[in-house]
């Protein structure tokens, strides 16, 4: 039977001596006496017969039909897209998101998308079968021979992509193909793994759940929403190998940027109406954000109300600004998160000016000023905010947290369980790759005798944690009074600090003009750049972004024409005194 | 679907490194890159690569903070993590990978307290296994492996295993490996042979004998092939001689090391002119004969130690003008630092002298004093040297003030004389 494979091979067996080697499905060789298993796989010579085989095989194809009629069926790439979705929507609502998530909103979304993009829900679907028998009078054989699992590449319009008989056969569902040029992918708005972040976010947005995109990645990244393997949880009936692969492995996890662009395209291609309004008690409105970030950063609680008014100040709290429309056409599509990080930025700028000098002078002040307060033996200690004091309690906690994350990401297993077979040809060494692999791993294991570390990941909202815990990571600052940053002149109280720095605040001209921060970063305060840090690592951004989106803030703030001038030198705390910008 | 277009350029070449035929030239001329450092990499790179290479690139960096701060068990724990990047698709990448597990696998397991050496068995097997490129290296390394913990025969079977490797182009540049393994072949059966034959008793036992003799006569063929070949052979040669010798197979054994020594093709090797030297002392070779060779091993290595012999044999020799050559032997071994508190270099110099005092030749040693005194007295007769040599070694203070005498009378004798004040002020003290 494997005789012509295994005729170059004639070693005696190490066991019982014979010579006779038969190949095993896993292509080892094995010896037909006595059963002995050996390292040797098959090698060059073999290869080239293996492939003439395969052709021959592909002309004849019963042993492949055989498989896909064997408890198989025919599945469609995006069916295998609606499965992950769905697994995605319940490890969703499993973390808290309301059931309708996963029945009402992102089923709509999809199956409107597959309507729009004329894929199911039509009368005049793009992969339909009838085209295919069309066509396969008019192609090869072989293809014919495989009508119902032919590729649709010949078919419509005249694509790139050439028929290879073998490529056509090498791939679990049918239309594989149809997604490996990036023509018909962008032409026909096909779906990728990305996309389906991206659809949830939206699907998220909607319902204007408390989870926001950089939420949504952290998650993700903790392998608490289903996305790096998913195919492993395929049911069995669908066969997954071959050019599946390419559509389904990832090997990245998609930046914030990226699904975010993702999202603004579906939500064109869906055509989706107004989203309901962000009124000032959803979670995602900036006030009720910002409060979530000031704990999450170990910030007092007193400031969040200097938030809010910076908040009224820019006008960013009005439900049109807040609002996606797809439909208008210059509606923007907010980085929600993004946004309330800034707006905490700018607050702290207001307050401490954070230009490498203001701030430490007034965390002097306030430790002074502590002690002078001071009567009695205080337990609890100083009862004013210093920034020292801060920056000394968080920056250790960021150090510690920003190596657990890259020792976690060192660790992060890739592979799935499953074996990929991209191609018949490779079939025999991915499959001895995959045994080197796991018998290296095992060998190490049982050398450090331990078992692999279980991912205990609760999903918790928070990063750190602030309290007086064994396992926190440095003392609760919530409490602290910021009086020391107000003082009274007269009857209101103005903040200390009267000044305040911004980087250029002019639009780019040129659309595509990403960011200046990397010119810029050498030029700005540390104090300033570290406070960009922690918030990128939180929100799992770049700083570039942090800071443009700062900028987008104070150009709001300082250049609003409708805001009297006055206002913009003198911020005034006004106690119990009516104004029309007070809420 | 991450950057599908790699991934397909990338596909179809899976299993190229395997299969194709291209050799190493061509892959170098058609990317040509800077030399690939592995730990460092830059920002532009760093932004395009995929989640995967990155948590590579990571773990090979904790990889090597924790090798290098002997942290084995967690060096291990990422090594594990680490070789789900030998089923990378990138071709590039995943040879990389190969090697890096490798060479970090058995670092690692040298260091770990709890490695065995079926561990590292398995590891070498496993290694030698995937990928090509690296096969010689991989199975001479787990014989000498193999055979630094006195497994021979394993040894033995592993060489022999890929002595008979071959692959097509692969072969061609891991050539030299190959030759290598060979010559350790041969290396080995001498081993084995030699194991036999102390095991071997007076009281004939026929099989054992026979074994004896047919190691004897794979290793000669072998190790007669690799000496053969241009080459530094040094444990080839001599173990071959030692095999030749023990069979009285004196002719064949010097011509072998006269080979060895004088063929031009050979790059220079001190160590042929030593073994011959001593082959022809073992077997009581003309003081002629000796004094040629080592007249070669002089314009080699004149700071050898061998030299002394030389200087005796000179010195006693009967053939005129042996004698005058002796002086500046010994005098230039003396002008290296490594013998320059040798008792024994000294004594030799002392005798020389006084020979050549005693046979009237006091002017050549005037004519070697006069090229060195400038910087002998600083080397040799400082009042540092004097005090050390006091409390480290009595004698050769003795013997140097008696050199310093006998050199006085040729210059700078107030250098001299004040060393000798210097003498006798410590030798009164103590």
């Amino acid at each position: 039977m494997d005789e012509h494979l295994t005729e170059g091979y004639s070693e005696p067996c190490k066991q019982c001596g014979a010579v006779s080697w038969a190949l095993s499905d896993g292509c080892q060789f094995f010896c037909r006496n006595c059963h002995n298993v050996i390292e040797k796989t098959q090698d060059v010579v073999d290869v080239s017969s293996f492939i003439l085989n395969n052709k021959i095989s592909s002309i004849s194809s019963s042993s492949r039909k055989k498989t896909r009629r064997e408890g198989g069926r025919e599945w469609m790439v995006c069916e295998g897209f609606q499965f992950i979705l769905k697994l995605q929507a319940e490890a969703l609502v499993g973390l808290g998101v309301c059931p309708q998530f996963k029945t009402d909103v992102l089923w709509d979304f999809w199956k409107r998308y597959l309507q729009i993009t004329r894929q199911a829900y039509t009368r005049s679907p793009v992969n339909s079968f009838t085209n295919t028998v069309y066509l396969s009078s008019e192609s090869e054989p072989e293809s014919a021979f495989l009508s119902e699992a032919s590729d649709q590449t010949e078919p419509m319009s005249a694509s790139g992509h050439s028929t290879d008989g073998r490529s056509s056969v090498c791939s679990g569902s049918l239309d594989a193909a149809c997604y490996l040029s990036a023509k018909e992918r962008k032409s026909r708005q096909l779906m990728n793994m990305p996309r389906t972040l991206a659809l949830c976010h939206l699907a998220l947005l909607w319902l204007r759940e408390a989870i926001t995109l950089a939420d949504l990645l952290r998650l993700v990244s903790r392998r608490l929403i289903p996305y790096i393997n998913v195919y492993e949880e395929f049911p069995e009936e669908m066969q997954f190998y071959g050019r599946d692969a390419i559509i389904f492995r990832v090997e990245t996890i998609p930046s914030y940027r990226k699904v975010h662009g993702e999202a603004l395209q579906m939500a064109e291609i869906l055509q989706l109406p107004a989203f309901p309004p962000v009124t000032s008690d959803c979670l995602l409105h900036p006030a009720l954000l910002s409060l979530r970030y000031l704990m999450e950063v170990n910030l007092p609680d007193e400031l969040h109300s200097l938030v809010c008014r910076v908040i009224e100040k820019s006008a960013m709290g009005k439900e049109s600004f807040l609002t996606f429309n797809p439909s208008k056409p210059k509606s923007t599509f907010l980085f929600y998160d993004l946004q309330a990080a800034a707006l905490i930025i700018v607050t702290m700028k207001l307050l401490f000016k954070l230009d490498d000098h203001v701030e430490w002078t007034l965390s002097r002040k306030a430790v002074k000023k502590d002690d002078q307060g001071k009567k009695k033996t205080s337990k609890q200690g100083s009862k004013m905010f210093s920034l020292k004091a801060w920056y000394m309690t968080v920056h250790p906690a960021l150090e510690r947290a920003r190596q657990r994350e890259e020792l976690f990401e060192a660790r992060r297993p890739w592979k799935s369980k499953k074996v990929l077979i991209p191609a018949m040809k490779h079939k025999a060494v991915v499959l001895k790759r995959r045994r080197v692999v796991e018998q290296l791993q095992s060998s190490f294991h049982t050398l450090t005798g331990s078992v692999p570390e279980q991912q205990s990941s609760s999903p918790s909202s928070f990063q750190f944690l602030w309290g007086q815990e064994e396992d926190s990571d440095g003392p609760s600052l919530h409490h602290k009074r910021l009086n020391c940053m107000l003082e009274k002149r007269g009857k209101e109280k103005w903040l200390v600090n009267q000044a305040y720095w911004h980087t250029d605040l002019k639009r780019c001209h040129k659309k595509d003009c990403r960011d200046h921060y990397s010119e810029l970063k050498h030029s700005l305060p540390r104090m300033y750049v570290w406070l960009l840090g922690l918030f990128s690592f939180l929100l799992r951004v770049s700083e570039a972004q942090v800071h443009k989106e700062v900028v987008e803030v104070e150009r709001r703030l300082l250049l609003r024409k409708a805001v009297p001038e006055e206002d913009n030198h003198k911020h005034r705390k006004r106690k119990g005194r009516k104004t029309s910008s007070s809420f | 679907m991450d950057d599908i277009e790699a991934e397909l350029g990338i596909s179809r070449s899976v299993g190229n490194e395997d299969f194709s035929d291209s050799s190493e030239d061509e892959r170098v001329a058609r990317k040509i890159r800077p030399p690939i450092l592995l730990h460092s990499s830059t920002a532009q790179a760093r932004a395009k690569e995929s989640g995967f290479h990155e948590s590579s690139r990571l773990c090979l960096k904790a990889i090597r903070d924790a090798m290098l701060h002997h942290h084995w068990q967690e060096a291990a724990q990422y090594l594990s993590a680490y070789s789900q990047t030998l089923e990378d698709t990138t071709v590039n990448k995943q040879s990389l990978a190969c090697e890096i597990i490798w060479r970090l696998g058995t670092e690692i397991l040298q260091h770990h307290p709890n490695s065995r050496l079926e561990d590292f068995n398995a590891l070498y097997e496993q290694m030698k296994n995937s990928g090509v490129k690296n096969y010689a290296k991989i199975c001479l390394e787990h014989s000498f492996h193999l055979l630094l913990n006195g497994h021979i025969y394993d040894a033995k079977r592993q060489l022999s295993v890929a002595a008979s490797w071959r692959y097509g182009k692969q072969s061609v540049p891991q050539s030299l490996d190959l030759k290598l393994i060979h010559a350790y072949c041969g290396f080995l059966d001498y081993v084995i042979w030699h194991m036999k034959k102390s095991s071997v008793s007076e009281a004939e036992d026929n099989s054992s004998n026979r074994e004896m003799h047919s190691y004897f006569r794979q290793a000669s063929v072998t190790l007669q092939e690799i000496i053969a070949q241009p080459g530094v052979w040094d444990p080839f040669v001599l173990s071959y001689v030692d095999m030749l010798e023990f069979y009285n197979d004196q002719e064949e054994a010097l011509k072998v090391l006269q080979n060895y020594a004088y063929n031009k093709d050979y790059p220079s090797n001190p160590n042929a002119h030593v073994y011959l030297y001593q082959f022809l002392k073992r077997h009581e070779a003309p003081p002629a004969k000796l004094i040629s060779i080592l007249k070669v091993l002089h314009h080699l290595v004149p700071s050898h130690e061998l030299m002394q012999e030389y200087c005796y044999l000179l010195v006693n020799s009967v053939v005129p003008g042996h004698l005058e050559e002796s002086l500046p032997v010994v005098f230039n071994l003396l002008d290296y630092p490594s013998w320059k508190n040798d008792l024994d270099t000294w004594n030799c110099l002392l005798t020389v002298m006084t020979v050549f005092k005693r046979k009237g030749l006091q002017h050549l040693i005037a004519n070697e004093w006069k090229q060195r005194k400038d910087f002998w007295l600083t080397m040799h007769y400082r009042a540092y040297h004097g005090r050390k040599d006091s409390e480290l070694n009595r004698e050769l203070l003795l013997v140097k003030a008696k050199v310093a005498k006998l050199l006085g009378e040729h210059g700078k004798p107030d250098h001299f004389f004040k060393y000798k004040l210097l003498i006798i002020f410590i030798f009164l003290m103590f």
